[in-house]
């Protein structure tokens, strides 16, 4: 039987005295498309990081595919797709020329990369713009050019941070189509995302994290309760029902 | 070299390709410029190594010469980048480790771009090189100890830069570095001035010893090659290797995340300081006042405009303090009567970078605010040029204070002086500058202490144009002595101040029609990030 696509157990992350996460415990199937759900600053971000190896836990054990991080981290990383925040996009290149990098970074033949690279480039309806510069992109460009690197070299197992971010009604009809594709496909999809509606549309399973910790994790139908919408669900588990104080002035 | 280091190298063609027809002109013009004056300057260095070295009848002046020489290099290899708070460019491993691309590979190509903080002394190496080369009376393998003491140099860089980048990186720590730095630096002077150095004679064989790596280089270049050199430069170089190597594997693990703790704000609070920042309301109305405290409050938050602060009434002192007060320089003499005005202007120098040529570079994508909120241009350029006086007499400030403090000769007259001087001074480079931060904007990560950059254009600037700034502080003193009157000082200064002003105005109404003309290219401009390789 294969292992789970994810596994962590106990992560840790301490900037200074503060933990970001904190003994944090998921685990994702494989095949699974999987939703990380939480507040600004619950940890989300800190735990995609480490689970790319882009930050180093404070402690804690981290497994994917089957594999230890960050044992055998480069394996790892050959078999992975990363969506992570834009500012890992390089702003002087163009989207051609940094598709065709991210392809060669993770092995691909010069030919091969570039040839791949047109090809995602007219998928993600970014070819118009194959001269212009990433720095020159909007926000949904930028995020169409980070998935199509993360799918340069056909990885299994995708970490995406906000990948719906700015991204338009078309194009992110066209990634979401995409996503559930690869999931069909046997891949596994972790994501973390604001938009609950995305994850009612895509996600088979949900964790949410909440203080640097994982509150809850399970199906969409065993999150809610009655007939609670997924807002309802996410509001009374991260405990943010207060009452709103008007503003005189306002 | 492996096909991911090779992938790198060729994205960061591509990035510094597409940059080139995007850049603006004026920009390019002036890099170019200043590039070929300082690296024609170099080149007519390696011209006179390699004529020397080739030289056999002088094997004399060479056995002299070559220890120092070598030593020098070292020293501004390794040192100089500190000094100028800028480490060269450098891989950008937050964007690289994303990627499934082995360590040894990633090292490989740190060691190359080690290059970057001593290009001059490669060039001088090259000519060396050749010079040895050509020189009948030495062994073939001569040259070759060269080759394995830049090799040495590029390993130790790589070393050195991870402890001095991780060292600046924390608050408190990185202020903590800098005076540790200078006192450090500044110990073997202060014992010669202080008269205790005799006790400490004892070290001076130490020093001399026959297996430091400059010296012998310097005698396997001269051809004295016995098996105990020959291993001692190897040993060097293994030794650089694993330093290197060990501080490059412990940087890959540094979260940049990490060393940006979230601390409490100077001035957040409700405290003096946050009295302090409001001070510009009680002078200024609204929106010159806020623009000015806002403009306190990022810059006194920025790690390396506080580095730069920090070293401008530090290192100053300590590159001129010798030549002061110490060896054969004399409180007397002119450096050390101006010894005040000298440091203030050092000072100057280094606060002018981030305060002057390059004023929106922390503004980063900010900047957009200036062109969408209902602000007159001129007034944003007046609230930057007015934060930068203001730092600029604190500096001042801090100047006088340290040497009153170590009992250096500090008069009401001399303190004036120098403010007389930094102030005229910069009614011109805030003309300058306006300028060129309008033309030439360069983004800034206001978090990093040092600069990823070259600092090719920072070196040019202090060699080539700084002492063109100086020049009405060189004519006030000039006019001084001429007319041995202290009132020919004053009226040239005044005479400057009026010119300065007039300048200034003009550069203010010049730079506003840029900005108005520009902002989408400023505003791109300041919003960029680098490429695979930041510098």
């Amino acid at each position: 039987m294969d292992s789970p696509a994810i596994v962590v157990r106990n992560l840790r992350k301490i900037y200074g005295s503060k933990p970001a996460v904190d003994g944090l415990n998921l685990e994702v199937p494989r095949g699974c498309f999987f939703g990380f759900l939480g507040p600004n600053g619950a940890g989300k971000t800190t735990t995609i990081r480490m689970l790319m190896g882009l930050a180093t836990p404070t402690s804690g054990e981290i497994e994917l595919l089957g594999l230890a991080m960050p044992a055998h981290a480069q394996e790892i990383k050959q078999r992975m797709g990363l969506v992570p925040d834009d500012t890992l996009l390089f702003d002087h290149l163009t989207g051609s020329e940094f598709l065709e990098f991210a392809g060669r970074m993770y092995g691909l033949e010069r030919n091969t990369a570039r040839q791949r690279a047109a090809e995602l480039l007219h998928l993600f309806e970014l070819d118009g713009s194959a001269r212009k510069l990433i720095g020159e992109y909007s926000k949904g460009m930028r995020k169409r050019t980070a998935m199509a690197a993360s799918l340069i070299h056909k990885p299994e197992l995708f970490l995406m941070d906000e990948p719906f971010e700015g991204v338009d009604v078309v194009g992110a009809r066209l990634m979401k189509e995409l996503l559930l594709d690869l999931v069909k496909q046997g891949s596994t999809i972790f994501l973390t995302t604001h938009v609950l509606e995305v994850v009612e549309r895509l996600c088979d399973q949900v964790a949410i994290i909440h203080a640097g910790k994982v509150v809850v994790q399970g199906t969409l139908a065993e999150l809610r309760t009655g007939t609670e919408t997924l807002e309802d669900a996410f509001v009374r588990v991260v405990g943010a029902e207060r009452p709103t104080e008007p503003l005189d002035w306002l | 070299m492996g096909s991911r280091a090779r992938a790198i190298l060729w994205a960061q063609w591509r990035t510094l390709w597409n940059h080139f027809p995007r850049s603006n002109r004026f920009g390019l013009a002036f890099t170019l410029g200043i590039s070929a004056l300082w690296y024609g300057v170099v080149a007519m260095l390696a011209v006179g190594a390699g004529v020397l070295l080739a030289s056999p009848d002088q094997g004399t002046t060479v056995a002299k010469l070559l220890p120092g020489a070598l030593l020098l290099a070292l020293l501004y290899w390794q040192v100089v980048p500190i000094l100028l708070a800028s480490t060269g460019a450098s891989l950008d491993v937050k964007k690289l480790l994303a990627y499934p691309i082995p360590h040894r590979e990633l090292f490989g190509l740190e060691v190359l771009l080690r290059t970057t903080t001593g290009v001059e002394v490669l060039m001088v190496f090259v000519g060396a090189f050749v010079g040895l080369v050509r020189n009948p009376r030495l062994p073939l393998w001569a040259p070759l100890a060269l080759i394995v003491y830049a090799a040495f140099n590029l390993l130790l860089s790589v070393g050195i830069r991870d402890v001095v980048m991780r060292l600046f990186a924390r608050k408190a720590i990185r202020e903590l570095m800098v005076f540790l730095f200078v006192l450090l630096a500044a110990l073997p002077q202060l014992l010669l001035v202080s008269g205790m150095g005799a006790r400490f004679k004892v070290l001076i064989p130490l020093t001399s010893s026959q297996f430091w790596p400059w010296i012998v280089t310097a005698n396997l270049l001269q051809g004295h090659f016995t098996p105990a050199r020959g291993l001692a430069l190897c040993g060097w170089t293994a030794a650089a290797y694993w330093f290197g190597r060990w501080r490059f594997e412990g940087g890959l693990r540094v979260d940049a995340h990490e060393s940006a703790t979230p601390v409490e704000p100077v001035g957040s609070g409700s405290g003096w300081w946050d009295r302090l920042y409001r001070l510009p309301a009680a002078i200024f109305p609204d929106p010159a006042a806020v623009m000015i405290e806002k403009e306190l409050r990022v810059l006194s938050r920025s790690a390396r405009f506080r580095l730069v602060f920090l070293m401008g009434f530090s290192f100053g002192l300590l590159i001129w303090l010798p030549m002061t007060f110490g060896g054969s320089g004399s409180p007397d003499s002119w450096v050390g009567r101006n010894y005040l005005a000298l440091v203030s202007s050092y000072a100057l120098l280094l606060l002018s970078d981030v305060l002057f040529w390059n004023a929106f570079g922390f503004d980063r994508t900010a900047a957009q605010l200036y062109f969408l909120a209902p602000v007159p241009t001129a007034t944003v350029l007046f609230a930057k040029n007015f934060t930068a006086m203001i730092f600029i007499t604190l500096d001042v400030a801090m100047v006088v204070l340290v040497c009153t403090l170590f009992r250096l000769p500090v008069s009401a007259g001399k303190v004036l002086e120098a403010y007389l001087i930094v102030f005229t001074v910069s009614l011109f480079l805030m003309a300058a500058g306006n300028l060129s931060s309008t033309y030439n904007p360069k983004p800034m990560d206001p978090a990093k202490s040092f600069r990823s950059n070259s600092g090719r254009q920072t070196q040019a600037v202090m060699m080539l144009l700084f002492p063109v700034s100086l020049t009405p502080a060189l004519l006030a003193y000039l006019a001084r002595y001429a007319f041995e009157v202290e009132w020919a000082f004053h009226a040239v200064l005044l005479f400057f101040v009026i010119l300065g002003f007039l300048v200034r105005r003009i550069a203010v109404e010049s730079a506003v029609q840029v900005l108005g003309r520009r902002k989408e290219a400023i505003v791109t401009a300041l919003s960029q990030s680098d490429g695979p390789i930041s510098g």
